[in-house]
């Protein structure tokens, strides 16, 4: 008895045991998930449940671009915006109507107090940052000389020409005008920070009741928080909905096949615990149920069922042979093994490739839907057939495919369909070829054409409230999409000579122009100092704070007659020390303007806020409003006393929005009109040729950063690590098919349609101009691990029997009927499982199972009329070999595993160690010929020589 | 943040300098009486007066940015002299400014008037520009410091309502509302009033859901030339958890300052002898 038969008959000897055992384990799996979660203070050594929707963790913590997001974050006090938009397309007035403003300000009102405190610590909006009419500063001329701030709509207004007031004032300013007014009145929006992300759907459900009291005006609420967040929480309602109406399709689709309910019970219950082990390991293991995650539920289900499918069809042909469920069973199992583990490995390789990718959330879904498979394919081999023992004798009475000799069959209408086409396959071989050619040529073609993109907001599906927010409001204003481009100093390399030599120019000429005779005993003092200690300090700052230190103690203790000079040079030194405050200098700062006309001739962006901006205006409201004062001030000082006058007004912190207090730090607050990565990364593209062409008058070190910007990085990484995993499960499974089939010729044989599918299928995706999103990309892989499925069944079986009919015409209609049946029944029960998907009102889950539906159809024809057509063709040499006894007997076969072993190990060595290529190549070239010449020795062995059909698969 | 404590033991020891010149004190009953009293020891008392500030910035992280100043002060003269105590006229206020560097010589006069809008200016030496800043609105940041103008001109007592809420052992608390609310940010504030000294030793601001969002607080009080003097002071926002701490040093009351000093010409020509 070989192990297969082994193992069939210990479930279905100990099959009270399995059972029990299964049972006992589900549960403790179930108890150590779920009550943690329910009762977290009575277990704080296990894992709860904790949910992740936040898109930033795509990216590792550690990677430079979080990093730098949080940096400047805190340093800026930036945070994350909910905008909501209020437009009023009907009043002459437009929003500037008393009633609306009236609304507003009540809004603005009730905004400010959803805040709260949850563990000592003050989380909602913040109040102070809010931008809103009854929050913000107008700066304008007073009357003749005088210049006012003054809150730009203290009180909601009266009368019809306070309301335009309002509109007047602030379409002056320009940091308002295009972010909280837009050009033609239209519209308003208020811009409500958040301490943290996750609070923005409580946020937005509270705002959302709150303007449901108001008529006349559309409010729209929107902001890419507000659609990550919202995402997460519709994520979940939908993983409720799709995973359950996957399990009913599925279960009514076999029903029509097998039409024996008691049976098909036991391949959902082997869905069913899979799903519950694999989430409740994803759990108890600590890691996040993520927007990837959610979706390991329902790549599962269609899964496990697969490998019950085969064994029931077979059980279903079988058992009326012999009447027997245990030697049924154990006749199933023995032909089955050995294609259902392949299959499942090689799903689970699938999947385990997206380990590969650079990004988290992608490799615990990959893993776990990797672990989830195995588990369902131990569950099918070890639960099936102890299942079957629990049924009575009498209710399989009936069951089964009744074979009586010499009684022509009535066929099923599967059984029909499967006869023409196995007819057609032989007839029109080349046909099929030819064809499948073109659709190589096709597939090729459109995927020159694949357009990577993707924005969260477009998953929603058009018609979403948030969708449509984004589309007015991104019609009336700058835009809602939030990028910021940070400018930071870079480090000063402190150059002692070059240092003091620069101090004594500046002092010298400083002394020429004081006119008392003091000040040149005085300055020489403080110059030597200074050449002193610049020798031994190990920084400017530290030769600065000497300086100080010792004008300090001297005007302490000296004679009037000096203090006026002691006095001059303190004011010196803190001068000289202050010119590395870069953003006060206005050559920066008219850089910094040139860049914000760069970002405006992208189209993209609609609009940008600067530091620059902030002088520019209050240089602007100090010289009486005009126009040709809206400038940069000549001089530093000029720059800093702009700044001084703005900071006395309601909101002084603004300023540090825009610079750190040390002034080495800035950042351009950027809107785009879109949020696509597309035009986010054009953004990013032009600017870089912007500045290579036009570089800063002083070393800065230029870096984007913000939610739209993160979501660029990690779909770049996203793309390129997907192509690694796609090579790499590629790899992993032609090494398994070769090694299964000991040959590499029937290895790329079995690879041949799922390569088919996957290229038409991402041609298709290139020439409808569906965007290559987060969706898409992670389909690639995991379609390879599932298509690969059908071929290994067909092939194996034809191999098998081709052995006893010795002529692939002879073979042809023995194998178009069970097994290319039970092969069609995978391809429906998987492909119309996935389909509830379609359903669902986010755009990712429609996208996954539209594709993956379109994937598991096209490589299903592609087994079953692409396998056979080439089998016909290259009957020769597939079957003129005689089968070879052990793995390394088949000197080619050898070969080819060889170097795709060695190929597979330097891209893992790449993705994961960061070994060089140069060093990889190397380690190429020399594993290789070794690996070649040890495949020569082995395949002449005596061993080889040896033929047995026994261990031929 | 200062405690109760701390505030006990500034305040034992000021009490035993200020011995000499308080009588023996009973409460005191009339709201009024307390307000005038506060209102003339916080920022009338002598008929001039000079100090150096150094203003310290911090925000929520820590990080700090330093402004130097001196104020100069001059009160316009009790006409008939029978005020006393309760004295409270029109005042000027010059402003110097000497760090940052890059500030120097920057400079905001006020013209406190009792019966109008203050007038305000400031000189801009790097514009080269006299600018009038109106003034109707006077609870905007000082400099972009935590301070108001009106918290370092001083507020119009007229503007708010005052009720006695109790008196404990050594203060009275004050609860003053505006007579407009639409004119400013909080709803009311509550002022501790040190009962001898009649010096606010905290104020606090509530906004109109009656959360406590901003705290005045004294940190430290001198008896300088006699006068009852808070030479530290700091002011918090809740909200942001920043604060302000101001420091007074050379404080000199009395200095015959002349009343030209404060105008237009002397922005653009620091009275180099009063701000040594």
């Amino acid at each position: 008895m070989n192990i297969r038969k082994k193992i069939a008959a210990f479930s279905i000897n100990q099959y009270k045991w399995v059972t029990t055992v299964i049972v006992l384990l589900t549960s403790v799996i179930i108890l150590m998930a779920a009550l943690p979660s329910i009762f977290p203070e009575k277990f704080p050594y296990l894992n709860s449940l904790r949910v992740d929707t936040d898109p930033e963790n795509m990216l590792p913590a550690n990677e430079h671009v979080r990093i730098l997001h949080n940096n400047m974050k805190k340093v800026l006090q930036l945070y994350d915006m909910v905008v909501v938009g209020i437009v009023n397309e009907d009043h002459p007035d437009g929003v500037f109507n008393t009633k609306t403003l009236n609304n507003i300000y009540e809004l603005t009102k009730f905004a400010k107090t959803l805040h709260w405190t949850e563990n000592g610590e003050e989380k909602g909006v913040v109040e102070v940052d809010l931008i809103a009419p009854s929050t913000v500063d107008n700066i304008e001329q007073g009357g003749l000389g005088v210049v006012k701030f003054e809150w730009l709509m203290s009180t909601p207004p009266k009368t019809r020409e306070e309301a335009i007031a309002v509109r007047e004032k602030a379409l002056k300013i320009p940091f308002l005008n295009g972010t909280l007014v837009s050009e033609d009145g239209k519209a308003l929006a208020i811009y409500i920070p958040l301490t943290h992300k996750d609070l923005s759907y409580r946020v937005y459900s509270a705002l959302k009741q709150k303007v449901a009291e108001f008529d006349g005006d559309e409010y729209h609420i929107t902001g890419l928080p507000v659609a990550e967040d919202t995402f997460g929480v519709e994520m979940f309602i939908q993983m409720a909905v799709s995973a359950p109406a996957a399990m009913v399709v599925i279960f009514i689709l076999m029903l029509i096949f097998f039409r024996k309910l008691i049976l098909i019970i036991s391949p959902m219950i082997v869905a069913m615990v899979s799903v519950i082990i694999t989430m409740g390991t994803l759990v108890i293991s600590g890691f996040p149920v993520h927007i990837m995650s959610s979706m390991i539920p329902i790549f599962i289900m269609p899964i496990a069922v697969l490998d019950s499918i085969h064994i029931i069809s077979e059980f279903f042909e079988l058992y009326q042979q012999t009447r027997s469920r245990k030697l049924t069973m154990i006749k199933v199992m023995d032909e089955l093994f050995t294609p259902m583990l392949y299959t499942s490995l090689t799903s689970a390789a699938g999947f385990a490739s997206l380990a590969l990718t650079p990004i988290p959330p992608v490799q615990v879904f990959g893993l776990f839907i990797a672990l989830g498979i195995m588990l369902a394919w131990i569950l099918t081999i070890i639960f099936i057939p102890a299942y079957v023992m629990f049924l009575k004798p009498e209710t399989l009475e009936k069951f089964g495919a009744v074979h009586i000799p010499g009684k022509e069959e009535t066929l099923t209408i599967t059984g029909k369909f499967m006869a023409r086409v196995s007819k057609v396959t032989y007839r029109y071989a080349k046909v099929i070829l030819t064809v499948a050619v073109l659709l190589v040529i096709f597939s090729i073609y459109g995927m020159s054409l694949i357009n990577i993109n993707d924005n969260p907001v477009k998953w929603f599906t058009p018609s979403h409230p948030i969708r449509v927010a984004d589309r007015v409001l991104n019609k009336h204003f700058g835009g809602t999409y939030m990028a910021y481009l940070a400018l930071s100093a870079r480090d000063e390399h402190f150059d002692r000579r070059s240092f003091a030599r620069t101090f004594r120019t500046n002092a010298e000429r400083r002394i020429t122009s004081l006119d008392f005779r003091e000040a040149a005993s005085v300055f020489n003092e403080v110059i030597n100092l200074i050449a002193k200690s610049a020798m031994t300090a190990s920084s400017s700052k530290e030769v600065y704070q000497n300086a100080m230190d010792f004008i300090n103690k001297k005007l302490d203790t000296t004679s009037d007659a000096f203090a006026e000079a002691w006095d001059e040079v303190s004011l010196f030194v803190e001068e000289e020390k202050q010119k590395n405050q870069i953003f006060k200098n206005p050559k920066v700062l008219d850089y910094i303007s040139n860049l914000q006309n760069a970002l405006l001739d992208t189209h993209v962006v609609g609009k940008s806020n600067s530091l620059a901006d902030i002088v520019k205006t209050v240089h602007r409201e100090l010289f009486e409003g005009k126009p040709d004062h809206y400038s940069i001030p000549a001089t530093s000082k000029a720059v800093a006393q702009c700044m001084i006058s703005y900071q006395s007004s309601h909101r002084p912190n603004d300023l540090w929005h825009f610079v750190t207090p040390d002034y080495r730090k800035s950042s351009i607050w950027v809107q785009l009109k879109s949020g696509d990565n597309k035009d986010m990364s054009a953004v990013v593209d032009s600017i870089e040729k912007y500045i290579a062409s036009n570089p800063p008058p002083i070393p800065l070190k230029i870096e984007w950063f913000g939610l739209t910007y993160i979501n660029v990085v990690w779909q770049q990484k996203m793309v390129s690590g997907m192509l690694e995993a796609f090579a790499g499960s590629f790899l992993v499974v032609f090494l398994m098919m070769t090694v299964l089939f000991r040959s590499a010729l029937w290895g790329i044989l079995s690879m041949l349609p799922l390569t088919i599918t996957i290229g038409s299928i991402y041609g298709t995706v290139g020439i409808i101009g569906k965007d290559y999103d987060m969706p898409v990309a992670v389909l690639s892989s995991m379609t390879l691990g599932l298509a690969v499925d059908f071929a290994i069944h067909f092939l194996a079986r034809s191999r098998q029997m081709y052995l006893s009919l010795h002529s692939w015409e002879n073979t042809v209609p023995v194998i178009f009927s069970e097994p290319a049946r039970a092969i069609g029944r995978n391809i429906i029960v998987i492909a119309v499982g996935f389909l509830p998907l379609l359903l669902a009102p986010l755009t990712p889950y429609k996208t996954v199972g539209a594709l993956l539906a379109a994937i598991l159809l096209v490589s299903g024809a592609g087994t079953l009329l692409l396998l056979p057509a080439l089998m016909k063709v290259l009957e020769k040499p597939l079957f003129r070999s005689k089968p070879v006894a052990g793995q390394c007997c088949n000197c080619v076969a050898c070969v080819v595993s060889s170097v795709t072993l060695v190929v597979l190990i330097a891209l893992t060595l790449d993705s994961f160690a960061q070994v060089s290529w140069s060093t990889l190549t190397w380690f190429v070239v020399i594993t290789v010929p070794v690996m070649a010449l040890g495949c020569g020795l082995l395949s002449r062995r005596e061993k080889c020589k040896i033929l047995t059909n026994e261990e031929v698969i | 943040m200062i405690t109760g404590k701390k505030n006990i033991v500034i305040f034992t020891m000021f009490m035993f300098l200020c011995s000499g010149f308080s009588a023996a004190y009973a409460d005191l009953t009339d709201v009024d009486q307390i307000v005038n009293r506060t209102n003339r020891i916080a920022y009338y008392q002598s008929t001039d007066g000079k100090a150096k500030v150094n203003m310290i910035i911090y925000d929520s992280q820590g990080r700090t940015r330093e402004r130097r100043l001196t104020i100069l002060r001059w009160d316009q003269p009790d006409p008939d002299g029978k005020a006393g105590d309760n004295y409270c006229g029109a005042q000027k206020i010059y402003a110097f400014f000497d760090r940052p560097a890059d500030v120097n010589k920057t400079v905001f006069l006020v013209w406190k008037n009792m019966d109008r809008d203050d007038d305000r200016w400031m000189y801009l030496p790097a514009l080269d520009l006299v600018k009038r800043i109106s003034s109707t609105d006077k609870r905007t940041s000082f400099v972009g410091s935590h301070f108001f103008y009106e918290d370092v001109s001083g507020r119009n007592i007229n503007d708010d309502t005052h009720e006695l809420i109790k008196t404990t052992k050594d203060y009275y608390m004050l609860k003053n509302t505006p007579k407009n609310p639409n004119l400013v940010e909080f709803a009311y504030y509550e002022m501790w009033i040190h009962k001898v000294s009649f010096v606010v030793v905290k104020t606090d601001y509530y906004d109109k859901e009656n959360k406590k969002y901003r705290t005045y607080e004294a940190l430290a009080v001198d008896n300088i030339q006699g006068f009852p003097t808070v030479t530290k002071s700091k002011m918090t926002d809740l909200r942001t958890n920043g604060y302000t701490i101001l420091e007074y040093s050379d404080v000199k009351y009395t200095i015959s300052v002349s009343e030209d000093i404060f105008t237009e010409r002397y922005l653009r020509k620091p009275p180099r002898t009063y701000l040594r």
